[in-house]
């Protein structure tokens, strides 16, 4: 049977472990990381707030220009030659995504955006991840857990992180 | 409602545009997490190229940050995901490199890069005894030990952050300890054995 004030002595603090653990030389990360970090941290932020300016008379622009298209193709677009275009576009898609016409399309946006709005919601993308390494298919698995972490970076993977 | 601690209040301010936020956070949280990822995989340079591939994940999703709970968990989260990952890869290297030739049959056992006799012994060069004895700990009680003497986490911080449950993360750090307590008992001995006395 466990000793029970081992943990909880070590937990209480200032025990001999850990004083001795602080005792240890620390290396500090080297200095061309910092300098590496803080670029990449400062650049990044530099360039959110470099295109705020730029792009509000561009939006502003843009909506303007959406707007008048919008008025003309409603006044004079030929509307029954559009639905007919619809159909077989979505037929289309379908087709690329490899699934089945019947999948609805929220499921094909959800599997193919990039847009983390639209991205698969973190189980069901980690049962996607699960499905593929069960089939084997283990670098088609390393790519969506890959691309699961940028989109999640600190959602719970459990063992799938793993196990190959 | 668990009141924001103030790392994660800088955190906040640095996803609203506030860049000298995220240097303050930094130098907060840079030793700790750079000695984590050292002790963890026992390599200089893995340990350097994790340290950035975490900050970037800090930064690159920062947009998607919200204050629930302490920041100290986000980021040991990302820097755990991180890690897990460097092992993952790290296994599977010998697999592969045996996959292109195929005919030559190898005679040494498949060990990933970071536990190869001669990388470990290098590293235990330079280390007390507490150090290598921390370094000869199975890996998720090295992190459980690591989590809470760098960052401070409780025991159910540090089960949220390695995904575990709380009895698991508990245990984890318990045969940790005990096992760290005895790498310092030789050292203690011989201090307290009494001197022998010649008869005549």
């Amino acid at each position: 049977m466990d000793p029970p004030d081992d943990l909880d002595d070590y937990l209480r603090g200032d025990s001999a472990l850990s004083r001795q653990y602080r005792r240890e030389s620390a290396p500090p990360p080297p200095h061309a990381l910092d300098r590496r970090v803080l670029g990449f941290s400062r650049e990044a932020q530099g360039t959110a707030q470099r295109l705020t300016p730029c792009l509000a008379p561009l939006a502003f622009a843009a909506s303007v220009l959406l707007s008048v298209a919008l008025v003309l193709a409603i006044a004079f677009g030929p509307q029954t030659a559009k639905r007919v275009d619809d159909a077989p576009r979505l037929v289309r898609v379908a087709a690329h995504a490899g699934a089945s016409p019947t999948t609805p399309l929220n499921r094909k946006l959800q599997l193919y955006s990039s847009d983390p709005k639209l991205a698969r919601a973190p189980p069901v993308w980690l049962a996607d991840i699960a499905a593929l390494r069960r089939a084997r298919r283990n670098s088609e698995a390393d790519a969506e857990l890959r691309r699961f972490r940028s989109t999640y970076p600190d959602y719970s993977t459990g063992e799938l992180a793993i196990r190959p | 409602m668990e009141s924001l601690d103030e790392d994660a209040r800088l955190m906040v301010r640095y996803r609203d545009g506030d860049a000298g936020a995220f240097s303050t956070l930094y130098a907060r949280h840079k030793g700790p997490l750079y000695r984590y990822l050292l002790r963890q995989v026992r390599n200089a340079g893995a340990a350097a190229d994790l340290f950035q591939e975490v900050w970037s994940r800090l930064v690159a999703t920062r947009a998607r940050y919200e204050a629930r709970a302490k920041f100290a968990t986000y980021l040991f989260h990302i820097a755990h995901n991180c890690t897990m990952d460097f092992f993952r890869r790290d296994l599977k290297m010998p697999h592969a490199a045996r996959s292109d030739d195929a005919d030559v049959v190898s005679t040494e056992p498949e060990v990933p890069e970071y536990q190869r006799p001669d990388r470990v012994a290098e590293f235990a060069e330079q280390q007390s005894a507490l150090l290598a004895a921390l370094g000869a700990l199975p890996q998720e009680q090295r992190e459980a030990f690591l989590l809470h003497e760098e960052t401070g986490l409780t025991i159910e911080e540090i089960a949220r952050v390695t995904d575990v449950g709380l009895e698991t993360a508990k245990s984890r750090l318990r045969y940790a300890i005990r096992k760290l307590k005895k790498s310092l008992l030789p050292v203690q001995i011989p201090a307290a054995q009494p001197l022998r006395t010649r008869t005549i």
